[in-house]
């Protein structure tokens, strides 16, 4: 999207200068009504979707997204391509957060706590409540909230000041020791941002930056263009060190084992060397000394000359980036093990280059723990009267040595400002209803010169009654008597945002600025000019030796769910019921061990282990998992609540329960990596509700890879690529010139196939390259909202009927976590290959799956009467069943569905479709033009959604298109085509390693 | 011809005196029901009740009341539904090729042979409907005119299922219901005038007097049935083979299935009218209609079936050997020793392990031997169907994607209230039909002459 807007973008979210012209000044009583057909507002024309720009909540990356809404209802999120950190992509979570607006689980109005429970009050009297509470109590105030937009953190913070009172941000997975190591060795208070792209070689220090990690979506865009690799160019190595492979790790070309707690050892070593040869370590010369490789490998196990070939290929193959250690690593020396990784940057030449430490990642969460800690002794003392808990959740999330819900019943007035009766919320004297960010305003600066504005996408859920947090607190601040200057938090927002209008400094006037904002969703100011990042001396003692772990056993390793985060998105059936990126397990924990130690303890994948640290203990089922080391064991947050609705509570165990409540001495920061446990047998087995059958390929014509040297050496068979050429040339369907009798001249020259004329149609046709795909599964939940895709609960995936249209399979290929060593693990996303000889048409007694002129393989849900031949004759086995009625879901859910999508019903057969709504939309558009359809007109919701821009489609009839372009690559091949001729549409591009690889013929 | 037509029926059946002892021996079973009668229909009632129950649940909560999932979208019902098209070919076997051939062991067991084969495709015919998704729409796979124009996929082998097993179920019927004329009107010359059993067998027996005129057609009619219902006997079976050989699922897709199922069928069908024989024989005093001779004739059958169906085995694990691709030598393999090696352990076991008693000359007179084996048969039949069909779906081509199958308990009920629906049947036909051909056994017993008077002198 370098070359700017396109005009039928612009044309898609112009509706929302009207929108938000049409929004301002609704008061919220306006906004209460649904909105009315007879006169509706002129933007909403009932059958065409209107576009809007915002900011996504989910987490604190601050990706752009469009929200479509049709008929005032948001039905889908996409990436805003203008937005440079989401680059037009999102995340599994990102595209989930329509289910946080509809969850069904949210608060229908104010409640207050009685004798038995919280009973619900009109708002009046609960902003009355609040007011009164907070007036009594002032200026012994407290207000606890996440990372939140710069505005309503300002608003926060004068609210706070006005009182007297204090202001303390708290996020379960921060930063907070990486921003404290850039300000020991950067002097910058910010966390730095990474290139990937321009990266020659990243090493991972443990960080999972294509999973949780800062800025998942930019990080895996970025990485995808490193990694991957060009037509005849070069590909960046990424080594993974930890001891645990994460997402991240799974994408790596090498692993490096290393206990928890050792990153920081050998990132020195490995600038150690680098300084030895050369490498300017500025004022932290003489630290580098005490960690020499041969003195860090006797202390970490690993051999001299690994340390020395890592440090060697960091500078060789530069721009080198080190990224890390990342939240599941943060021990007792956190702070040290991000100084000893910046060091390595520092010291390997990165900095200015792949990372910048003064373009900072402003609103990455890194506020430290050791605030809301000191909050709870506030409380336990009795020195706060009254307590705000703004969107957060620490009686989940922290773990719970800190005493903080017993800090809290001694409180005399708590007040939650939140979406649900959580398990904070639960125990507060009064709960305020707060909106989800699709309904309200706010804004987002994720780095300096980029600000975003958070505008309503609809107007809010009826069913809740809702206030905008930024709303209640300004009443609140207007009934203490404080000038905020605005009546409401939309004008507060706009005064707020003419200081980014000044810093603009632009001729326009605010309106339209304020309107253009509102349009592209991104506003970014000239940049300034950046510090370079000079190194800076240390200023105090560290400790980099790894830390001490509590308790015996195996080393916790808690790290920050791909799909929940730290738990905050966890009652969400899709994400839910997506299959983990790493275990593939859905709805429930799991506790990962290696699977000889498994063997050892006595159990397997699917028994139940009882989990036991000094500071308590869970029971959670064992999954085997060879990518992580002997003697560690890892648990995801996000799991076990207890009072968070419906589709989260009882799923699964917190692993917070584990974790002493410790804080890293320098940054304050929570310290993640602190315990062991014993994990031992419950004698109970539950089996896992997976969707993976088997990790090994078994030699079959699935997953081939390529080495990079045979790549580059032409060394892939070249008639097999004249073959594959021949057969995208014609889209597929006319065999390629070879002999006859052989599988692959079949079918026979002149055999047609249904109506389908190859002359006159188009061919739609995928490519997916392997080499990108990092196996982060947005596409998926991307999938599952645009085609109203069912989810089916624990124990069905559990049957085997999950009906998720994209499989993720993941194969293990190579995977050692004794020695240092090259790792492959491989991706590869399974739909509907749309064959042009499809073994599920001809068996279909009553024409349901049928091939249309178009040459897609349809699924025609009305005729289907539900034999399942076609899904057994399937040989991708991509088609999925209906076995109830899964479709029906509590009210407001149902409001997410896509009204262009049937919705289906039990004892039906569906699949992927290709998006043909998507396709006939953008068909009748150019009808309606006069043209013909143009080469990316049809986007399908997993190629808009990826994050790695994997995939392609189009009509590869078309030779200029980009599907045809990108499947004429040497990579492509044809899931078991070779094998069964099914003539597939989809066409993969090999992952390309960096090892040597088994041939595969494909 | 006739003579020794007439000493091998004197070989059959030495212990019947005479053609009157025929007709009281064979009509005495249609009397009133005994206590054990009416508690086996009673059992037979509960289990049609517990099938009506298990398929409504299934129909008003959906079809996932079975334990079927994605890879394994056939279990349970698929195998019932073969295994009793299976059961329901050698009743056409017997009545019809063996009729043709002359075989003169088919009189005393082709009557019952041929009920079972009609209340088996009875029973096969519900499952196809009980396993759909949507089982209110099945009448989408009959060519039924409308003003869609909407027609089946007549390239679907379900939509051959259909018309093979609407034509062997009309055809077998007819077959059944032509045989019956003559005892029927037997029968209804005992029943008392009037009752409701006289009309019915009044009416069925279709004005039946026993001239000559009426034999003759009746002959005619019968010989040319029993050519049309011979090609039906390998065809049925072959398009239900084809369900699966049609298919590329590994462990289907082999050239050898149509006559490896015609042989199964036969080889089930056989060792179930086994089954049956033996307790109507104990039951109603048939020892002299059902004597070793026949047994012994229908264990051979069995035997040489049984070694085609394991020369089929042999030769499947052959061939998925020598194709040298994975997907095939692994589902094979998986077979063995895979997730549900015993289903196939126990198929083998009973389809090609016991039967080979069968070559004992004492083990085929023996009467309870064989009916014990029988029953193995019958299990390791149902087995058969089985392992070909959810082994192989479990592990197809996508190893991600391979997963296992449990069957539930709504399937288990349906498939125990099938047979309770057969045994319903049954039991009605052996009390309300002549379950032994009165008129053909007395084809092939000693014509009743005279006895000359020489014979006396020369003793």
């Amino acid at each position: 999207m370098s070359e700017g807007i396109k005009r039928r973008d612009f044309l898609r979210v112009a509706g929302v200068t009207g929108a938000g012209a049409g929004l301002v000044g609704c008061s919220t009583e306006q906004v209460e009504k649904l909105i009315p057909y007879v006169t509706a507002p002129e933007e909403i024309t009932p059958g065409v979707a209107t576009w809007y720009s915002t900011v996504c909540g989910e987490c604190s990356s601050g990706c752009g997204v469009w929200v479509k809404t049709r008929e005032g209802r948001a039905i889908k999120l996409e990436g805003n391509p203008n937005h440079p950190i989401s680059g037009g992509a999102l995340c599994a979570r990102g595209q989930s957060a329509l289910q946080g607006l509809y969850d069904p689980d949210r608060l229908t109005s104010p409640m207050l706590r009685g004798a038995d429970g919280h009973e619900p009050i009109p708002w009046e009297e609960a902003e009355s409540l609040l007011l009164a509470g907070v007036r009594d109590a002032a200026p012994s105030v407290a207000l606890v909230s996440r990372q939140a937009g710069p505005t309503l953190a300002r608003l926060e913070a004068e609210l706070m000041a006005g009182t007297g009172g204090q202001r303390i941000e708290y996020d379960a997975a921060s930063e907070a020791p990486l921003r404290e190591a850039a300000r020991i060795v950067f002097g910058s208070n910010a966390i730095p941002t990474f290139d990937f792209p321009s990266a020659g070689i990243v090493f991972s220090f443990g960080a999972d930056f294509l999973g949780s990690w800062i800025s998942p979506v930019e990080h895996t865009r970025g990485f995808a263009r490193a990694s991957a690799a060009e037509e005849g160019g070069g590909k960046s190595p990424f080594v993974f060190i930890g001891p645990r492979l994460s997402l991240t790790g799974q994408n790596a070309d090498e692993w490096v084992p290393v206990a928890p707690g050792a990153e920081a050892l050998v990132a020195l070593a490995i600038a150690n060397v680098i300084a030895r040869e050369g490498g300017d370590a500025g004022s932290y010369a003489d630290l580098l000394q005490a960690y020499g490789p041969e003195t860090v490998s006797a202390q970490v196990g690993l051999p001299v000359e690994t340390i020395e070939d890592l440090a060697a290929r960091f500078v060789a193959d530069g721009p080198g980036l080190a990224v890390g250690p990342g939240i599941a690593a943060q021990g007792a020396n956190a702070t040290a093990a991000n100084v000893a990784v910046l060091l390595l940057n520092a010291v390997g030449g990165a900095v200015g280059q792949t990372l910048r430490p003064g373009d900072g990642h402003l609103s990455a969460a890194a506020s430290p723990a050791a605030g809301l800690a000191g909050v709870i002794d506030s409380m336990a003392g009795g020195e706060i009267q009254a307590l705000i808990l703004h969107n957060v959740n620490p009686a989940y999330t922290l773990p719970p040595g800190f005493g903080f819900s017993q800090a809290l019943a001694s409180v005399p007035f708590s007040v939650a400002i939140t979406d649900r009766l959580d398990e904070t919320a639960v125990q507060a004297d009064l709960v305020l209803p707060d909106r989800h960010f699709l309904e309200s305003w706010g804004d987002s600066n994720p780095r300096p010169g980029l600000w975003a504005l958070q505008q309503p996408a609809m107007q809010p859920v009826p069913h809740f009654d809702s206030r905008a947090g930024g709303d209640i607190l300004l009443g609140l601040a207007a009934g203490l008597g404080q000038d905020t200057g605005a009546a409401d938090y939309q004008e507060y927002l706009r005064s707020a945002w003419s200081d980014v209008h000044a810093g603009l400094a632009s001729e326009e006037p605010f309106e339209t600025f304020w309107r253009g904002a509102l349009r592209d969703g991104v506003v970014e100011l000239p940049a300034e000019e950046v510090a370079a990042g000079e190194l800076q001396a240390p200023d105090r003692a560290m400790s980099f030796d790894a830390p001490e772990l509590e308790g015996d056993g195996l080393a916790l390793i808690v790290y920050p769910s791909d799909r929940f985060g730290d738990g905050r998105s966890a009652n969400r059936p899709w994400l839910q019921e997506l299959a983990d990126p790493v275990s593939k397990i859905a709805w429930h924990s799991w506790i990962e061990i290696h699977p000889e130690t498994a063997a050892e303890l006595g159990v397997s994948s699917g028994d139940v282990a009882r989990v036991t640290s000094p500071n308590g203990e869970v029971e959670v089922p064992v999954w085997a998992y060879p990518g992580i080391r002997r003697d560690a064991a890892a648990l995801a947050m996000g799991g076990g609540h207890t009072s968070f609705g419906r589709y989260a509570d009882g799923r699964g165990a917190n692993p917070m329960t584990l974790l002493p409540p410790a804080l890293e001495q320098t940054s304050g920061g929570l310290v993640h990596l602190a315990t062991r446990v014993t994990i031992e047998p419950t004698g109970e087995h539950r089996g896992l509700a997976t969707i993976e059958g088997a990790s090994d390929q078994r030699h079959r014509p699935i997953a081939p890879a390529v080495e990079l040297e045979a790549l580059l050496g032409g060394e892939i068979h070249e008639e097999e690529h004249a073959e594959l050429y021949e057969l995208q040339a014609v889209g597929g369907f006319v065999p390629v010139e070879a002999e006859e009798g052989i599988p692959e001249a079949y079918p026979l020259e002149g055999a047609r196939y249904g109506e389908y004329d190859p002359e006159a149609a188009p061919r739609w046709a995928m490519a997916i390259d392997l080499d990108k795909c990092t196996g982060c599964s947005a596409c998926i939940t991307a999938c599952q909202s645009e085609n109203n895709v069912a989810t089916v609960g624990e124990d069905q995936v559990r049957m085997g009927r999950d009906l998720a249209w994209i499989r993720l399979e993941r194969f293990y290929e190579t995977v050692d976590a004794d020695i240092p060593g090259p790792v492959d693990i491989r991706f590869l996303p399974m739909l509907c290959q749309h064959c042009g000889n499809a073994p599920c048409e001809p068996v279909c007694p009553v024409y349901a799956a049928y091939h249309t002129p178009d040459g897609l393989n349809a699924q025609v849900y009305n005729r289907c009467v539900g034999t399942r031949y076609c899904a057994n004759n399937c040989p991708y086995k991509v088609r999925v069943f209906n076995w109830f009625n899964f479709s029906e879901v509590p009210e407001p859910l149902n409001w997410q569905y896509n009204p262009d999508v049937t919705v289906r019903s039990g004892g039906v057969m569906e699949k992927c479709s290709f998006c043909v709504q998507r396709i006939r939309q953008a068909e009748n558009r150019a009808t309606l033009e006069g043209r013909s359809v143009e080469d990316g007109d049809v986007v399908p919701a997993c190629q808009q959604g990826c994050p790695a821009q994997a995939i392609e489609f189009g009509n590869i009839r078309d030779p200029e298109s980009r599907v045809a372009q990108l499947s004429a690559s040497d990579r492509t091949y044809r899931v078991l085509d070779v094998l069964i001729n099914t003539q597939p549409a989809v066409n993969y591009l090999r992952k390309v390693t960096l090892h040597a690889v088994e041939d595969i013929h494909v | 011809m006739s003579s020794t037509t007439l000493e091998r029926g004197a070989q059959t059946h030495p212990d019947i005196p005479s053609y009157g002892k025929v007709n009281v021996d064979i009509l005495r079973i249609l009397s009133r029901p005994g206590k054990i009668w009416w508690l086996l229909f009673g059992l037979a009632v509960a289990g049609v009740g517990l099938l009506g129950y298990s398929w409504a649940n299934q129909l008003i909560s959906g079809i996932g009341l079975s334990g079927l999932n994605t890879p394994v979208s056939w279990g349970v019902y698929i195998t019932s539904f073969v295994f009793w098209v299976g059961i329901a070919h050698s009743g056409t076997l017997i009545s019809a090729i063996l009729f043709l051939f002359r075989a003169k062991w088919r009189q005393s067991i082709y009557r019952a042979a041929e009920a079972m084969t009609v209340f088996a495709v009875m029973t096969a015919g519900l499952f196809p409907i009980i396993h759909l998704g949507r089982a209110w729409h099945a009448y989408w796979l009959f060519p039924y005119p409308n003003e869609r124009l909407l027609w089946p996929n007549f390239r679907s082998p379900l939509v051959w299922d259909v018309f093979a097993v609407t034509t062997y179920f009309t055809v077998s019927s007819l077959f059944f219901l032509l045989g019956l004329i003559p005892d029927v009107a037997a029968a209804r010359d005992q029943a008392e005038r009037g009752s409701l059993r006289h009309r019915v067998y009044q009416l069925i027996s279709f004005g039946w007097r026993g001239t000559d005129r009426q034999w003759h057609h009746f002959g005619k009619a019968y010989l040319y049935l029993a050519a049309l219902a011979t090609p039906l006997v390998l065809s049925v079976h072959s398009v239900v083979s084809w369900d699966f050989a049609m298919s590329i699922v590994p462990g289907w897709h082999a050239t050898i299935f149509a006559p490896y199922f015609v042989a199964g069928a036969i080889f089930s069908g056989i060792a179930m009218v086994i089954t049956l024989m033996v307790p109507i024989r104990k039951a109603f005093g048939l020892e002299a209609y059902l004597t070793t001779k026949h047994f012994d004739a229908m264990a051979k059958l069995c035997l040489v079936t049984g070694l085609i169906v394991s020369y089929a085995y042999i030769n499947e694990f052959f061939m998925a050997w020598y194709s040298g691709e994975d997907p095939e030598r692994q589902a094979f393999w998986n077979r063995l020793f895979g997730d549900y090696w015993w289903a196939t352990w126990t198929m083998l076991t009973c389809n090609i392990m016991i039967p080979v008693l069968l070559w004992f000359k004492r083990v085929r007179h023996s009467i309870a031997a064989l009916f014990v084996i029988s029953i193995f048969v019958n299990i390791g039949m149902w087995f058969e169907r089985f392992v070909i069909i959810v082994t192989s779906l479990s592990h197809e081509y996508m190893p991600f994607a391979w997963g296992n199958y449990r069957p539930s308990t709504t399937e288990m009920g349906i498939m125990v209230g099938s047979f309770a629906w057969f045994g319903m049947w049954f039991l009605l036909f052996v009390r309300l039909l002549p379950p032994v051909a009165i008129a053909e056994i007395k084809e092939v017993l000693p014509a009743p002459l005279r006895p000359r008077a020489g014979a006396e002198a020369a003793r």
